[in-house]
């Protein structure tokens, strides 16, 4: 199936960026996969966090929701932190909804997820 | 005792109704239109965004689960408003699949469990369904399986609990 997701990722002192843009929905699960691969590979190589953004993403169903809890599984299984940013208020409600909210720290945009994670005391 | 003006209620009317394939990806069609089609009915931008998550999830399933992904078998989408209320109903060809599904719409998806491999990550779709609009039930009528959902576009319903 071909995905409407596409995913940049970067490195920064003590993190990587997963930027992701379109679609998260089923069809977006290789790409999911493979950019959270890269962070990892690319990344810290210990207990780095992994900043998911959203700001450039349109929609989020059930499915894509289900692939956001595998990565995050896959995360903490590694003791890797993940936090997110930009996403929508109608997004935001539905990661507090689910709960993801509890295990994946909110910002509002990425500029603060980034200044949080490599400032933690800021 | 004084009592409230009352207006004679005012018969359901029928905004839209069409059919889509089965195919996945296309409840994004659906959402488009369900908000086109209410979109000067006075839902605010929440209530807005909660019913086209409720209607995409809800054409969803009807599309994988009830449907089979088969294209020919089409997906009935109707919207009506009754009063204060806006109602989208979603209908497959799945009745006999969805009885065969005992258990999968009663088990309450589980962040922890999931988190922990004791629950599949995917399950997501009829609790957000049931947490985005004011009501939603289910009929079965022979192989006809039909989802209504039911926003009001007066009042805060489920808004107290955010």
């Amino acid at each position: 199936m071909t995905s409407a997701c596409e995913a940049t990722t970067r490195v920064i002192p003590g993190a990587a960026v997963i930027e992701l843009c379109g679609e998260v929905d089923g069809s977006a699960a290789k790409v999911l996969t493979d950019a959270y691969e890269r962070a990892v590979t690319e990344g810290p190589e210990t207990q780095g966090t992994v900043v998911l953004d959203f700001a450039a993403v349109e929609y989020i169903n059930s499915t894509g929701i289900a692939l956001i809890v595998s990565v995050l599984a896959r995360a903490r299984a590694e003791r890797r932190k993940v936090v997110a940013s930009g996403l929508s208020p109608h997004y935001r409600e539905i990661f507090d909804i689910t709960r993801l909210s509890d295990f994946i720290e909110l910002f509002p945009d990425l500029d603060r997820a980034v200044s949080q994670v490599t400032h933690p005391a800021a | 005792m004084t009592q409230a003006t009352r207006h004679a209620p005012e018969k359901p009317r029928r905004l839209d109704a069409f059919t889509l394939p089965s195919e996945p990806g296309n409840e994004r069609l659906a959402l488009a239109r369900v908000a086109a089609t209410v979109q000067s009915l006075g839902l605010d931008a929440k209530k807005l965004e909660r019913l086209k998550t409720a209607v995409a999830e809800a054409t969803m399933n009807a599309i994988e689960h009830g449907n089979g992904n088969r294209p020919e078998i089409p997906v009935e989408v109707e919207v009506t408003q009754d009063g204060d209320d806006i109602i989208v109903a979603i209908t497959d060809q799945g009745g006999e699949v969805h009885a065969a599904e005992p258990g999968t719409a009663t088990e309450e998806p589980d962040l922890v469990k999931k988190l922990d491999g004791d629950q599949s990550p995917r399950g997501w779709g009829l609790f957000l369904i049931h947490n985005m609009v004011d009501t939603m039930h289910v009929t079965t009528d022979g192989q006809r399986h039909t989802i209504w959902l039911t926003m009001r576009t007066g009042g805060a319903a489920h808004d107290e609990r955010m």
